[in-house]
């Protein structure tokens, strides 16, 4: 099972210019979050930067991201902690020049300790054909199975509700 | 978060069945090693604490509080037959784990689509 979130975009603007973006506590008001730098800081491009990405709380998640600077090689590659809502990941930032002399940019967030490749295999192997043969059916047939997709819905959207605004 | 061995800190969550856990709860749930152990002995069948104990070298009180944390954060549900007490994956979880990456990774797209549009029509 994925246990990360990997995107990568390509910009037709120059490196540098993106790594402003990335860097700069205003620009990332703009297009992430609203945000504040540890001792007022504006700009977030030394390792030991601490910030927080502010957003409306939500029940389990008081609405702050945590983040501080843990590895930075400007304008190339940049790595953040990113911790809240009891999740404790990182972002890693790197950016490359098109041929065109443009960016692409990827965004790679680790650290949720998702399932190893050993527990999916196993599922495919041997437990899969069972859960959906026997456990889904059973557990779509309980009253509490049927509210449970909403309960879920609710448990990330009180986390990802955060995000949502600023959509 | 560091992995941590031997007794699980407590994770809150909403319900002692943990069916209303939030994902993030589940993940923190699957910071530990050993409880990523316990959860994929016990995907392949439902297994009794006796037998999960057999092939882990820690207490049987730390395996009852990781197995507690599993529940609670709904990833595992427990039931008595007799004398023993089974574990089974809460196959549902999984679900609700892989439908929260895709939204974190929608709201990723969402975000890196808006920094294009900083640089289209910010100055610089």
């Amino acid at each position: 099972m994925k246990a990360d979130i990997d995107a990568t975009v390509s910009y037709p603007h120059p490196v540098s210019r993106v790594w402003e973006a990335l860097t700069s506590s205003e620009a990332l008001a703009a297009w992430l979050m609203p945000n504040e730098g540890e001792g007022g800081v504006g700009r977030y491009d030394r390792v030991g930067h601490r910030f927080t990405l502010r957003s409306r709380p939500a029940p389990g998640f008081d609405g702050i991201v945590r983040c501080e600077v843990l590895e930075v090689e400007p304008p190339r590659r940049m790595v953040w902690s990113w911790a809240g809502g009891n999740i404790d990941t990182t972002v890693t930032w790197t950016l490359d020049q098109t041929s065109d002399g443009g960016t692409r940019l990827r965004m790679h967030q680790v650290g949720f300790h998702g399932l190893g490749a050993q527990l999916t295999r196993r599922i495919l192997a041997g437990g899969y054909p069972r859960i959906l043969g026997r456990r889904l059916p059973a557990y779509l047939d309980q009253a509490d199975g049927q509210a449970a997709p909403a309960d879920c819905a609710q448990g990330w959207r009180s986390y990802l509700g955060i995000f949502r605004r600023w959509r | 978060m560091a992995e941590r061995p031997g007794r699980p800190s407590k994770i809150q969550t909403k319900g002692d069945n943990g069916a209303g856990a939030a994902p993030a709860d589940r993940f923190a749930a699957l910071a530990d090693s050993t409880r990523r152990h316990l959860l994929e002995q016990v995907a392949v069948r439902d297994r009794a604490v006796s037998e999960l104990l057999a092939d882990l070298h820690i207490s049987q009180a730390a395996v009852s509080q990781h197995l507690r944390v599993l529940r609670e954060a709904g990833l595992v549900t427990a039931r008595k037959e007799g004398r023993h007490r089974y574990y089974q994956l809460r196959p549902a979880a999984l679900t609700e784990l892989r439908d929260w990456l895709d939204e974190l990774e929608r709201f990723w797209q969402a975000r890196l689509a808006a920094l294009g549009d900083y640089l289209r029509e910010a100055p610089g």
